[in-house]
């Protein structure tokens, strides 16, 4: 990054670029990734979880790209439908976190008072338990699956986004618009929405992007230990914790859905960075977007 | 700054890296001391040691302690089975039974207990006194009304004939341990065998070491370590490694990391087998007509050839082939997935909604499949099992977890519970049935109730006959197949994995007699 800022002004031409098309790139490869996920059923070739004891635990070939299965079922449609899980449960816990979290928090920086020493108490707490401990105790609690895995995770994640919003609120809370705004007659509801909730959601954005290769992260780390999908259903993580016997006898039953994970984690993190790098004002000076 | 902040770090790494390092030549040369002294070590790994399994300990009187106490040569029983599974005396020279209730064992002379005591009358009577004070499952099996002492000589008087007294002497509670000894904090007892337990750690392990008074042979190792590795992929490692010697447990997905002539296998058919149990108190597994479409969509050949790579075989009934009264003695219903179909079909159960699952009276066809992680083949079936009744119509909910046993219990929250269990510890049929279908047995989980089984129970508990016994098992296994209130899926076959240095390891049928004083290692 330093080196771009000392090098010549063709340099900077170069980055705004390539800085762009980086986020174009990234967008077209994540839309493809969501699209495979959204049509999962169409593109499979074969049903993920159709057993087919003549053909178990057969290694990659022509008619299975990713080998099968101990039984039998074939690799490459249970990792393409496993992505469908993977993914959109990342996405939705996130969507839950960012929304919970971001109204948590501009309340408690626009209200102030009571309401903020209670509810950032709350959050307090919820971050003051290791994380993923506390997601084990509380998905143990409400036995496993999808749905109670995204819950627990959703428990623990909140407070983050709570406080960035708060923060966030609190410094533009000071701003002369918003006394402006105040002035011309706005209710809390408006200024919130208005001018409020416009400001911020930038920094929320770029947040949760980065945040989603971590929460597939943590939904594959709660399903390998048994606490999420529950069979058949596909899901990488638990495709792996299925498969990890394997891992010197029959690697690929592991190793496939590893490659969905990573892939996929990569993919989420660098266009995380590549929306950071466009929206955050700090950044695009360094880059010379602006 | 940054160079600074990358020196330091790669030092960390480097000083890490080395650390590392320094301890394998450690532990190197510690394995190498021990053997500079002449002395042979020995280290065994298994996954069933351990409390989940009932075994905390090696107390023959404490849930399933015996299984440790005789698996690691530490107790030894009364009689023992050979290889046929007839029973043979063992710490025992002869019996006589003098009449229905009365059994006169004469003892073994010359057998001491590693306490130093000799093994005599009076002290196998104070054991089994206080095996059936204690343990509950022994005291109904053997009804001992009084045992009287006698130098060499003990008489047990039963409260009611007991014709399997003596298999149930060869059960691993039977263990004969010196009960003035008593049993240490850990849960050490003194036994008679070839190896005496020095330290104990429920759920880590046990130390061993031989006992230089064994009556039957000289130990021929030193020192023992037993331990416990309840994950199978860890025991691999530890077994490839070189940490352990030898391994009882492995995961048959390892199998072929081990065909490579550096290890030995050592297997058997045993009488342990994979069974589900039927709810009857549920309002899906109650009716007749889905017990049956179970018992005809799971393919057992299917999940013993490939899920098991056939390290097992299928079930029939209760007892596998080896067994005069197992096998295909009985018949049961076998895999016709279409004839399961017509079954629900005929009775009620059909497609309406069209979604792959079939509904009576608006109740949809869910069959929850309750079983636990810790016998690697269970949730290999379950899933097995989801796929091939799912196939006539079942949505199987399978709930695979440790904590089963409570919510076995709670007959409201299972309709099958699949598990594991040896159906004839002892060689003799009654045990099974005692234990699982009648009114008043202990794990009656699904209370299943058959008027006729409970008269053909009765008649067994009081029959001497061998011939006619055998009859009885035969037929009371027929009546719960034909109700089905049990399914079959396979038998265990068991096996040991050792490195090829190893010898005198030999798996046996029961399941009991793994350290005997044959273990031997050549090290070269």
């Amino acid at each position: 990054m330093k080196m771009a800022g000392k090098t010549g002004d063709g340099r900077y031409q170069k980055r705004k670029i390539s800085a762009k098309q980086k986020l174009w790139i990234l967008l077209i490869l994540t839309l493809l990734l969501l699209l495979a996920a959204i049509f999962a059923e169409s593109i499979c070739p074969y049903d993920p979880n159709m057993q087919n004891y003549d053909m178990a635990l057969k290694p990659p070939d022509a008619a299975h790209p990713f080998g099968t299965d101990r039984y039998g079922r074939d690799m490459l449609s249970r990792v393409i439908i496993g992505a469908r899980t993977s993914i959109f449960s990342a996405l939705l816990l996130v969507l839950i976190i960012a929304v919970i979290g971001t109204t948590v928090g501009v309340l408690c920086g626009y209200a102030g008072g009571a309401v903020d020493m209670v509810l950032m108490r709350v959050s307090d707490v919820c971050l003051a338990f290791p994380g993923l401990v506390f997601a084990l105790a509380i998905a143990a609690v409400l036995n496993g699956g999808v749905g109670n895995a995204i819950l627990a995770l959703a428990a623990i994640s909140w407070p983050k986004y709570a406080r960035l919003a708060r923060s966030q609120t609190l410094a533009v809370k000071k701003a002369a618009y918003i006394s402006a705004a105040r002035l011309a007659g706005d209710s809390p509801f408006q200024i919130i929405v208005r001018h409020i909730l416009p400001n911020i959601r930038g920094q929320i954005l770029v947040t949760a992007m980065l945040d989603v290769g971590t929460m597939m992260m943590e939904m594959a780390a709660l399903s390998f230990l048994g606490l999420g999908a529950k069979p058949p259903t596909a899901e990488w993580g638990s495709m792996m914790s299925e498969g990890r016997s394997m891992f010197q006898t029959y690697p690929w039953v592991v190793l496939t859905p590893g490659i969905g994970i990573f892939v996929t984690v990569v993919l989420f993190n660098l266009l995380g960075d590549a929306v950071r790098d466009c929206m955050d004002p700090a950044t695009r000076k360094e880059r010379g977007i602006l | 700054m940054i160079k600074r902040w990358m020196i330091l770090l790669m030092t960390a790494v480097l000083l890490t890296v080395s650390g590392c390092g320094s301890r394998s030549p450690e532990t190197g040369t510690d394995a190498v001391s021990e053997h500079a002294d002449g002395q042979k070590t020995f280290v065994f790994g298994d996954t069933t040691f351990n409390a989940e399994n009932g075994e905390p300990d090696i107390n023959p009187h404490n849930e399933n302690g015996g299984w440790a106490c005789i698996r690691y040569g530490v107790g030894e029983t009364l009689f023992r089975f050979n290889d046929a599974m007839e029973i043979k005396p063992w710490l025992a020279e002869s019996y006589e039974n003098v009449d229905e209730r009365t059994w006169v064992i004469r003892l073994r002379d010359g057998v001491t207990f590693t306490s130093g005591r000799k093994m005599d009358a009076a002290a196998v009577k104070e054991c089994l006194d206080a095996l059936v004070s204690t343990h509950v499952r022994a005291a109904g099996d053997l009804h001992i009304e009084e045992i009287t002492a006698e130098g060499q000589t003990l008489t047990i008087r039963t409260e009611i004939p007991v014709p399997a007294l003596l298999h149930y002497l060869a059960d691993p509670y039977g263990c004969i341990c010196d009960v003035q000894a008593g049993v240490s904090e850990e849960g050490i007892v003194q036994g008679t065998g070839p190896y005496r337990a020095v330290s104990l750690t429920t759920d880590t392990g046990m130390e061993l070491e031989k006992n230089e008074n064994y009556w039957n042979g000289k130990p021929k190792i030193d020192h023992i370590t037993i331990r416990t590795i309840s994950d199978g992929d860890t025991l691999t490692m530890a077994l490839q490694s070189g940490e352990i010697d030898a391994a009882y447990g492995l995961p048959y997905v390892s199998y072929p990391l081990f065909e490579t002539g550096d290890y030995t296998f050592t297997g058997c058919a045993t009488s342990r087998v994979f069974f589900g149990a039927m709810n009857y108190e549920s309002e899906i597994t109650s009716d007749p007509a889905v017990r049956k479409a179970i018992a005809m969509g799971i393919d057992k050949e299917g999940f013993v050839e490939t899920l098991l790579g056939g390290n097992g075989y299928p079930a029939v009934g209760v007892y596998p082939d080896t067994f005069s009264f197992g096998g295909d003695r009985v018949t049961a219903e076998t895999y016709d997935p279409e004839g399961a179909a017509q079954v629900l079909e005929e009775a009620g159960w059909t497609d309406t909604d069209g979604d792959g699952v079939r509904e009576k009276d608006g109740r949809p066809l869910v069959l929850r499949w309750l079983t636990y992680p810790s016998r690697q083949e269970q949730p290999l079936l379950a899933e097995f099992a989801q796929a091939t009744l799912g196939a006539i119509g079942f949505q199987v909910e399978i709930n695979n977890t440790a904590d089963h046993n409570r919510i076995r219990a709670d007959r409201s929250a299972w309709d099958i519970y699949v598990s594991a269990m040896v159906t004839a510890p002892t060689g003799d049929p009654e045990y099974f049935f005692t234990y699982h279908c009648l009114d008043d047995s202990p794990q009656n989980d699904g209370r299943y109730h058959n008027d006729h089984l409970e008269q053909l129970a009765d008649e067994m508990s009081r029959t001497f006959d061998e011939g006619r016994r055998e009859q009885l098992a035969v037929e009371m296994q027929q009546t719960i197949l034909n109700d089905n209130a049990y399914v079959f899926c396979s038998h265990l076959q068991m096996n040991m994995v050792a490195k090829a240095t190893v010898t005198g390891l030999t798996a046996h049928p029961c399941d009991y007699y793994e350290i005997t004083v044959d273990l031997d290692i050549n090290e070269t």
